[in-house]
């Protein structure tokens, strides 16, 4: 490839374990170490969706048990998490291409650095009682080390897997889900156990993830690996002639952008998302309004750990189905099934039945995670394995998009209808039929996905590609 | 297989199980504290 025709400049210092010929795997590295060490920064920097768990102490911490004069209000702590959410998209989609050059090892350490890092000076942030400390510390550095650690494992996996794509970023993005559960309980008990030391127990129990998370994910730096060069699995050969969904050429990052493929999976990923997110953010008040009096506060609160189970599950459940029956199927299935049951739940909402409303939501969500997981594929089989990493970070600004219009949908409407005269029962209705409608537009989108025209290829893989056919 | 071949596969299966472990436990644990959670739905 003409990407590798360019010698690699030589580095000296300590650093030179993070480059990437020197983190190209012996004859006995076994690919399976992968996964883990890809899960090791996802679980690290999922813990993102439960920063809520500090949204109250750090709105008391000048008052104790309530707010006081001087204390920083929900809304602006809200910021953080915003703001951690826009630099995820910014940063995978403004450094995927350094990370497709320098390697998975230095991005993943870059990543380490950001989100450990960002712990840290938000916990000077909080001793001081300096807000954007704190903005700036986990909103922007740590949400920096979101963008790069999501992306960073995605790649490598796809060269690893070249047999189970699916499967294996499924694997990794899984533990973006599975690391806010081990988050929630888990800051909670730190800032129990702190609580005596400092306000709230907020500052030292961000000393302690920050340093726990680094040392974590540096695991993951050390045991990543990139294949060499020619390397396939045992008794698997790469296909000679592209598929009916599928190149055998590849196509840079920049000439990804350029296609009405990439547009049409940005917005496929865009519209699934917008589907789940904000049913995930007001899955709580929305299943006791639907059913008062039947379902109480901590009922709710198991239906929201049963949406994060289902979310989380069908990352790996669906990605890896993928694999067996290719990624537009499981976008159809995702788009068709979720229209169909969003039409379908507000009639059990006024049937009183909770089981089928549970099972139906179970399900969307699980597809909200598998449209998460099933993208890298996706995009390996339209633009090839070279690029992937860096077209995957540009297109998760679909992510921050639907992250903005999924909760402005479901509040917005919601209040809107409230405010009109309609029972709070009945407020859900008109916000899911919107949703069904929205996955109806997703399913035309992911219908008219065609291989990508041969002139977007890289000269020596449009070569190649002409040879097979 | 000699003796070598047999200590590096066996010294690969160690590090298999550690580097899955150090990641299965956590998640195990998270995934348990959760669907402890979500037994309340059906209380």
């Amino acid at each position: 490839m003409a990407a590798q025709s360019v010698p690699p400049v030589p580095r000296a210092g300590w650093l030179t374990f993070l480059d990437r010929e020197h983190s190209i795997a012996g004859p006995k590295y076994s690919r399976w170490l992968v996964p883990p060490a890809a899960l090791a920064i996802h679980l690290s920097i999922g813990q993102a969706y439960a920063f809520s768990v500090f949204n109250l102490p750090l709105s008391h911490l000048l008052g104790g048990r309530e707010s006081a004069p001087g204390d920083w209000q929900l809304s602006t702590i809200g910021w953080v998490f915003s703001a951690a959410i826009v630099f995820l998209g910014l940063s995978a989609a403004v450094f995927g291409a350094w990370l497709e050059r320098v390697g998975p090892r230095r991005a993943m350490f870059v990543s380490a650095l950001c989100f450990g890092g960002g712990f840290e000076l938000a916990a000077v942030g909080v001793s001081l009682h300096e807000f954007w400390l704190v903005l700036v510390g986990y909103g922007v550095i740590g949400g920096i080390g979101l963008g790069l650690g999501y992306i960073s494992p995605v790649s490598t996996l796809i060269k690893w897997f070249p047999d189970r794509p699916g499967m294996a970023t499924g694997m990794a993005i899984m533990g973006f889900g599975g690391g806010a559960m081990i988050a929630s309980p888990l800051s909670t008990a730190l800032m129990a156990r702190f609580k005596d030391v400092a306000p709230q127990g907020v500052a030292p129990a961000f000393v302690a993830m920050g340093l726990l998370y680094l040392a974590f994910m540096m695991f993951g730096v050390f045991t990543v690996r990139v294949p060499r060069e020619g390397w396939a699995p045992a008794g698997w050969t790469a296909p000679t002639r592209a598929g009916r969904m599928m190149t055998t050429g590849t196509v840079t990052a920049d000439r990804a952008i350029r296609t009405p493929q990439f547009w049409l999976l940005w917005a496929v990923l865009c519209l699934n998302v917008t589907a789940g997110i904000g049913v995930l953010g007001q899955a709580s008040p929305m299943i006791q309004e639907m059913f008062p009096g039947v379902i109480s506060a901590s009922a709710a609160a198991g239906f929201v750990g049963l949406l994060s189970l289902a979310n989380m599950g069908g990352r790996f459940a669906w990605s890896s189905l993928s694999d067996y029956v290719g990624r537009k199927t499981v976008y159809a299935t995702f788009f068709l099934l979720g229209a169909a049951l969003y039409a379908v739940i507000p009639a059990t909402g006024h049937a009183g039945n909770v089981v089928l409303f549970v099972a139906g939501y179970v399900i969307i969500l699980s597809m909200y995670g598998g449209g998460f997981a099933t993208i890298p594929a996706y995009l390996r089989d339209m633009f090839g394995t070279s690029q992937v990493g860096a077209i995957h970070g540009r297109l998760l600004t679909a992510w921050s998009t639907a992250g903005v219009l999924g909760p402005m949908l479901v509040n917005y409407i919601r209040e809107y209808e409230i405010a009109h005269g309609v029972a709070k029962a009945d407020a859900y209705t008109i916000t899911m039929h919107i949703m069904a409608g929205l996955l109806v537009i997703g399913f035309v989108c992911n219908l008219l996905v065609r291989p990508v025209d041969e002139r977007h290829l890289e000269l020596e893989s449009a070569a190649a590609s002409a040879a097979g056919a | 297989m000699n003796d070598t071949d047999e200590r590096i596969s066996g010294s690969l299966v160690l590090k298999l199980a550690a580097a899955w472990a150090l990641v299965g436990i956590p998640l195990a644990w998270g995934v348990w504290q959760v669907f402890l959670k979500s037994l309340d739905l059906f209380r």
